[in-house]
């Protein structure tokens, strides 16, 4: 297979004792980056570019160290999901949802492992789908038009009603909210600013980076000093419990992993919102599937590993849109991209051809970065779970400062640090009155693709809408939306099929 | 019963109501798509305003809201986030955050002592990551740090 | 702030002795502000820069990068123009994307005029182009087409409406003798990769971006170049292309990239950094990046930058004015 024998060269390539040493400081400070809240991949790949020029280095051993960080960020995410439901960056946002809770219980050494394991399994086979299928799936993303977009959107908002919240009014409530948020900033398709308030800080609209970590971290903050000194909340009462995977959640978790790698590929391969789309999807699609007691968002060892594998298996497969088409399908490889062109590497059709060492030599670092971050996170997470022995009068001031540095060393702005604040008691109030956060952040991170995409079909079909659903693929998503997510809560409402809603308004809040 | 959902509720009319008026507000130039820049967002607020009705029909159990004393030191912390984001170009990285850091940590029972110890520890340690090892330019103080 | 009492002590000296002879201002810590965030391209030009200048012995030390996001670099604008209008050691990353804003008052209370623009270190020429299986042969085609059914072209590009990418495709048409330009249907994209994708998979007809954007489809044959917006041909890969102006049609459209400075800053201070930027851009290692990167020639420094930018200003306003964009 001539795939193959390319990936052999590759593995020549990345397989010098410098390569492997950039690949491994890669993962160790990705894995700290994507940890820390406030610095993502993203902007972890950014900040890190300089040090790449700075080391004087290659095309390719500056694309295996920073495409370590890339990966090792989608695995550092998790931690602080789990351990502090704070997630590290915004795809490990769906990992709090059964992360959290599963810390809670004792089991955050468990949720660990198996999110590892998951995050292992999502980058492998990603990473083998971007070797074997790139081409074809160059072809799937020129499938999608501004209408198969529009619809594509449309879906991810259709299942948000599964995400969580006894009450679907406020999961409405925080859609809207997110989209509104959205809104702000100069319409790309006028050049008119919309909802500024002729601040000029608003004109690029708010960074959901802002926007996340306002509301998850210093919210969480918030509630913490609200009970003061933590009060009936002291980590020490939570056991630590053990640090591996039983057989038994292994081969239970085994189906969630694998559909939620083949859902979040695909996302990733779709220029988009990449990772966070793959995870949201995983998450919502798995627990429309498996969850037959309820046990989602209760700390589900599968609702901890479908985000994951979602999320990995999406990083991957957003790499083929970059290198192929050199379109980015995430903000990170939006980054990877601008390094790319800065190395006189031109991504395109012809880069497997013009620069096949490259392009293996990446691919083979993917795996041993994968295989590396495997090994570097099962054996740390005893070290991991010693957060939770920390007191969190120490603990949480550390998070609030580091929040607040993640944003303000990205954009110097002071700001958005009082935007990140406002979010901050926002977030706290939403807890409160038990309005979930991840459709505000969905909103925020799609609304505008969403509305671009509807405007740009409009705009190419004169107004006409029934371009919207004048592809079979456009029509398909639609009634995989409707008939699978929309007709059920409408129907389930209206013959009162459903089973009585247990009566906990148990959410994210740690009350 | 006033609920504090029907607040919420009414609130989140008010708040649709309010961003309907303010799409109103927006000039279009002559160049435009079809749909223009104000549909999407009347959507969006007919939608919130609905949910808004909804929740104000059908509003859950009251939250639990904290004692006096919870409201106060969630306000402590809202002043010194607000006052750490305004002196951290005046201050510097490093004093700002000794001084946030330590002060936190007392409000949520740290004692003084600690408290004070705590803030410089933070503060070093996340100088020492994000400055020394990643690169990213910090706030500089007076004293250059 | 020590040196610059000196340099103002400096401007006092020359201007009793020496009139006209260069003065050496030296600087202190030097700092380009990026107004973006790291990655992007403003970020780019200041850590080249920044490191050729150290690279040839121009400044003493590093050239601090400074990252200050908002408001597509009127925030940092704002910065310069309100607290540090006296500060001889700072300078700002700017592009045709800068002027655009200044030109529509997307800056609130900025005009260029408020800050000296101190040079250019390069640019990337606009280009249009169909795909390669496209009946458009050549520019003149194209817009025959758009002349005879506006609403049978949608050109797509990677800015906003109102931004680069669709002003250069105005400008061309008005210069093409297209009666109202406002016709003409333009598609907003995330970016010129995405816009090109969306021509490949046929949603739209026409690609206009710059040149930079689209090497890697040009080489492998998958869209058609109908004509570089540049005053000549271009070396290298785009040689082959012919100019809209060998057609007929003199429309230029230099994406440029390039410096500004505090208005107050001192005429030395400004002498030196026109004058490092020219020995920037002269150098063999700027001309490797400028290779490397796909960067074309621009060599703009001190008031005859000053000038080309307000001549793009002006052009730009006159332009976004009939199109409605601003009063």
């Amino acid at each position: 297979m001539e795939a193959l024998s390319s990936l052999g060269d590759g593995f020549i390539v990345a397989l010098s004792v410098q390569n492997l040493l950039l690949a491994a400081i890669g993962c160790l400070l990705g894995t700290i980056i994507g940890a820390l809240p406030g610095l993502g991949p993203s902007n972890g790949v950014a900040i890190l570019i300089p040090l790449a020029f700075s080391l004087g280095l290659g095309a390719t051993p500056a694309l295996i160290l920073l495409t370590s960080v890339y990966y090792g960020a989608m695995y550092g995410g998790r931690i602080s999901s789990i351990l502090l439901n704070i997630p590290g960056d915004e795809p490990a946002m769906m990992t709090c949802l059964d992360g959290y809770p599963m810390a809670r219980a004792g089991r955050a050494g468990e949720a660990l492992a198996i999110s590892g394991i998951a995050s292992f399994v999502g980058a492998f086979f990603a990473t083998w789908g971007l070797v074997f299928l790139a081409p074809q799936l160059v072809d799937v993303a020129l499938l999608f038009g501004p209408a198969e977009y529009f619809a594509l959107f449309a879906l991810a908002f259709a299942t948000i009603g599964g995400v969580a919240a006894s009450n679907q009014m406020k999961s409405l409530l925080a859609t809207g909210f997110g989209l509104l948020i959205a809104m702000v900033g100069v319409d790309q398709q006028t050049g008119v600013t919309r909802f500024s308030f002729n601040n000029v800080h608003f004109y690029d609209g708010i960074d959901f980076l802002v926007v996340i970590v306002g509301l998850f971290a210093l919210s969480e903050v918030f509630i913490f000093l609200e009970h003061r000194s933590g009060g009936g909340m002291d980590t020490h009462s939570v056991p630590l419990g053990r640090t591996t995977v039983t057989k038994k959640d292994l081969v239970d978790t085994t189906p969630a992993m694998a559909r939620s790698t083949v859902v979040g590929f695909i996302a990733g391969v779709l220029p988009g919102a990449g990772a966070s789309l793959g995870s949201f999807l995983a998450y919502t699609l798995e627990k429309k599937v498996s969850d037959k007691n309820k046990t989602f968002g209760k700390g589900d060892p599968r609702g901890v590993a479908a985000p994951e594998a979602g999320n990995n298996a999406a990083a991957g497969g957003a790499l083929v849109p970059m290198l192929a088409l050199g379109v980015p399908g995430s903000g990170t490889t939006a980054v990877l991209l601008s390094l790319l062109l800065a190395l006189n590497i031109t991504p395109g059709p012809l880069l497997f051809q013009q620069n096949p060492d490259v392009v293996w030599g990446l691919i083979a670092a993917l795996f041993i970065a994968n295989i590396m971050l495997l090994a570097l996170n099962l054996p740390l997470i005893k070290l991991f779970v010693k957060v939770l022995q920390v007191p969190t009068r120490y603990l949480m001031p550390a998070v609030a400062m580091i929040s607040f540095v993640g944003v303000y060393g990205i954009s110097g702005s002071t700001f958005d640090l009082l935007v990140m604040i406002a979010f901050g008691v926002i977030g706290w109030l939403f807890r409160k009155l038990d309005i979930p956060l991840v459709p505000i952040i969905l909103g925020v991170l799609l609304g505008k693709l969403m509305e671009a995409n509807l405007r740009r079909e409009l705009t190419i079909s004169d107004g006409d809408w029934w371009a919207l659903i004048d592809s079979p693929l456009a029509i398909g998503i639609w009634l995989f939306a409707v008939a699978g997510f929309v007709a059920p809560i409408v129907l389930g409402r209206f013959f009162r099929v459903k089973e009585k809603q247990p009566f906990d308004g148990e959410t994210l809040d740690t009350d | 019963m006033l609920r504090t959902d029907r607040i919420v509720g009414g609130l989140a009319i008010l708040v649709a109501v309010f961003f309907i008026w303010r799409t109103t507000l927006i000039e279009i130039p002559f160049i435009s798509d079809p749909l223009g820049p104000k549909t999407f967002p009347v959507i969006i607020c007919v939608v919130l305003a609905l949910a808004g009705l909804g929740i104000m029909l059908k509003p859950d159990a009251e939250p639990h809201w904290p004692k006096a004393s919870g409201f106060i030191e969630v306000g402590i912390g809202i002043v010194v986030f607000i006052a750490y984001a305004e002196l951290l170009p005046v201050l510097g990285f490093i004093i700002a955050t000794c001084i946030a850091g330590g002060i936190l940590a007392w409000r949520l029972g740290a004692p003084p002592v600690q408290a004070a110890i705590a803030g410089i520890g933070i503060a070093l340690g996340i100088y020492a990551v994000f400055h020394l090892a990643l690169g990213l330019t910090l706030a500089v103080g007076p004293l250059g740090f | 702030m020590k040196h610059v009492n000196f340099a103002k002590a400096a401007v006092i000296i020359a201007g009793l002795t020496l009139p006209g002879a260069a003065v050496a201002f030296d600087p202190g810590a030097t700092e380009c502000i990026a107004p973006a965030n790291p990655g992007g391209g403003w970020d780019f030009t200041c850590r080249q820069v920044g490191k050729t200048l150290q690279d040839l012995g121009l400044i003493s030390g590093t050239m601090q990068v400074t990252n200050l996001t908002g408001g597509s670099g009127g925030v940092a604008f704002a910065q310069i123009t309100n607290k540090r209008n006296e500060d001889n050691n700072v300078i700002v990353a700017a592009s045709s994307a800068t002027a655009t804003r200044l030109a529509q008052g997307a800056f609130p209370g900025g005009t260029m005029d408020q800050v000296r623009w101190i040079g250019s270190v390069g640019a990337d020429y606009g280009i249009i182009a169909v795909a390669a299986d496209s009946s458009v042969d050549t520019l003149p085609q194209l817009i025959d087409q758009v002349k005879a059914d506006p609403s049978s072209v949608a050109f797509a590009g990677g800015s906003a409406v109102g931004g680069w990418d669709h002003l250069k495709v105005l400008s061309m048409a008005k210069k093409a003798g297209v009666e109202d330009v406002r016709t003409v249907k333009y598609v907003a994209f995330e970016g010129g990769g995405e816009a090109i994708t969306q021509l490949l998979a046929g949603s739209i007809q026409a690609f206009t971006g710059d040149a930079s954007e689209a090497k890697g489809f040009v080489d492998s044959g998958d869209i058609k170049v109908l004509a570089v917006l540049a005053p000549e041909r271009m070396e290298g890969d785009f040689a082959n292309f012919p100019t809209a102006k060998e057609q007929g049609i003199d429309a230029v459209g230099a994406n440029w990239r390039g410096f500004y400075g505090p208005g107050g800053m001192s005429e030395e201070a400004y002498d030196y950094w026109a004058q490092n930027l020219k020995t920037l851009y002269d150098s063999p290692e700027w001309k490797q990046v400028m290779e490397t990167n796909g960067i074309a020639p621009l060599d703009l420094s001190g008031e005859a930058f000053q000038e080309y930018v307000a001549a793009s200003v002006d052009e730009i306003q006159t332009l976004s004015r009939e199109i409605g964009l601003i009063k």
